[in-house]
């Protein structure tokens, strides 16, 4: 049972702010599909919540803009917008993959990219700041953000240069399941020696994470076959290393690994 | 704690006062009475809940009611055409996509969300669209045909 709750629906940020400072024991709600199913299953996130504030009807939230650098979406913005977007189709194939495959398109049509973040699932107050995600990201359900901020905009930096990446997301099923593993790779490959690297996991890992470690053995080194295996089963062990052994890790290393070295290898010889 | 909304219900509009904790499932079908609308899963999987907000498909275990306020929302019971089924509904009988009946008012509004944008849907198109709405016993395709039918 959901309990009874205040609910107001701000037309500003600044309106937003103020309702956050003032009231105690209040939550936002953008999309609504963790907050909803949150309250209805009485999830102890929830149980205190005293008032909700709906972000949907402030329009800049849900805009996706282009400067010269880089690309500006709105914490509001659906999943679906991101996926139609043709700004972020040109720019970050990579963010409209992992997008299409959230949920099912009812919750793409709902579900927010700022409350994915926000929600942190393994999955501004007087001052506005800007951080990496990977600040942003504590723990699982947890972030940086005050009770008093709210998420305005994810701002993307335009990549320079020739990248290629690749993405996949392992679930129970092909479409419309939660990720067990998912990685990403985006490679600079210059004269057969890797430029720039940036590798990251979701779901493998408490949080969704780069590996700084792994992304420094492979700068600048030249492309083989040895050199991706290499990296892949290396980043498996670190993995484990921070989520310890659990029962399915017989199961997941070997997966895991296997699908670092299909996506480094895609990233390289840029195979969708 | 209740609010006032005005909203257009199948075409006309309508003036309700909710509590803010009422689901938009809940909503429609135990306050406006529209009971072709199911609740399955209560968690968004299912699909069962499937209505039509401003055009796009979404689960109405998954909204308050108070959050239509100024939208459009089109139920199961919106595709009655001159007191009849439409020809999407009809398709679905010819092609045998209906049996026990439970996924179905979903399924008919995922596909006419598809519809409404997309005329003319290739089969992939179809599966993406009904990909969040699930069956138990017809299998899909005879629904997946149904659809590409109603072009």
């Amino acid at each position: 049972m959901i309990p009874n709750i205040e609910y107001f629906t701000p037309k500003t940020i600044a309106e937003a702010l103020q309702l956050l400072s003032k009231q105690e024991n209040v939550k936002i709600i953008a999309g609504g599909t963790d907050v909803i199913t949150g309250f209805h299953q009485e999830s102890s996130r929830f149980t205190k919540t005293g008032a909700l504030i709906d972000i949907n009807r402030i329009p800049e939230l849900h805009q996706i803009s282009e400067t010269t650098g880089s690309v500006w979406i709105g914490a509001g913005c659906t999943f679906t917008q991101v996926v139609n977007s043709p700004v972020v189709q040109k720019e970050f194939p990579l963010l409209v993959q992992a997008s299409s495959g959230v949920g099912s398109l009812q919750i793409r049509n709902r579900a927010t990219i700022g409350g994915n973040f926000v929600n942190n699932a393994p999955q501004s107050a007087d001052n506005s700041r800007t951080m990496p995600l990977q600040e942003f990201l504590i723990r699982p359900y947890c972030t940086q953000l005050a009770f008093n901020e709210i998420v305005t905009n994810i701002t993307l930096a335009k990549l320079p240069g020739s990248y290629h990446g690749s993405y996949y997301k392992l679930g129970r099923r092909r479409g419309v399941a939660i990720s067990r593993i998912t990685v990403a790779a985006l490679l600079n490959v210059v004269d057969d020696a890797i430029a720039d690297i940036r590798f990251a996991s979701g779901a493998a890992t408490p949080i969704g994470m780069r590996f700084p470690e792994i992304e420094a053995l492979a700068m600048n080194q030249k492309v083989s076959d040895d050199l991706l295996r290499k990296l892949a089963i290396q980043t498996g062990e670190l993995v484990l290393e921070r989520t310890g052994l659990r029962w399915s890790t017989a199961y997941k290393l070997p997966v895991l690994q296997q699908l670092c070295y299909q996506e480094l290898f895609n990233a390289v010889y840029g195979k969708e | 704690m209740q609010k006032e909304i005005t909203f257009t219900l199948n075409g006309k509009v309508q003036h309700s006062t909710v509590n803010n904790n009422r689901r938009l499932v809940d909503f429609i079908r135990d306050d406006l009475k529209l009971t072709g609308t199911k609740e399955g899963c209560s968690v968004g999987e299912c699909g069962a809940c499937t209505v039509i907000v401003d055009k796009s498909a979404v689960c109405s275990c998954l909204l308050f009611a108070v959050q239509i306020d100024g939208l459009e929302l089109v139920t199961v019971e919106g595709l009655e055409e001159a007191g009849g089924l439409s020809m999407l509904q009809q398709k679905f009988i010819e092609h045998g996509a209906v049996q026990c009946g439970f996924c179905t008012p979903g399924m008919l509004m995922s596909s006419y969300a598809l519809l409404l944008k997309n005329p003319n849907p290739s089969v992939d198109d179809v599966k993406t669209a009904l990909a969040g709405n699930l069956c138990r016993c017809t299998g899909y395709k005879q629904i997946i045909s149904a659809v590409l039918d109603t072009k």
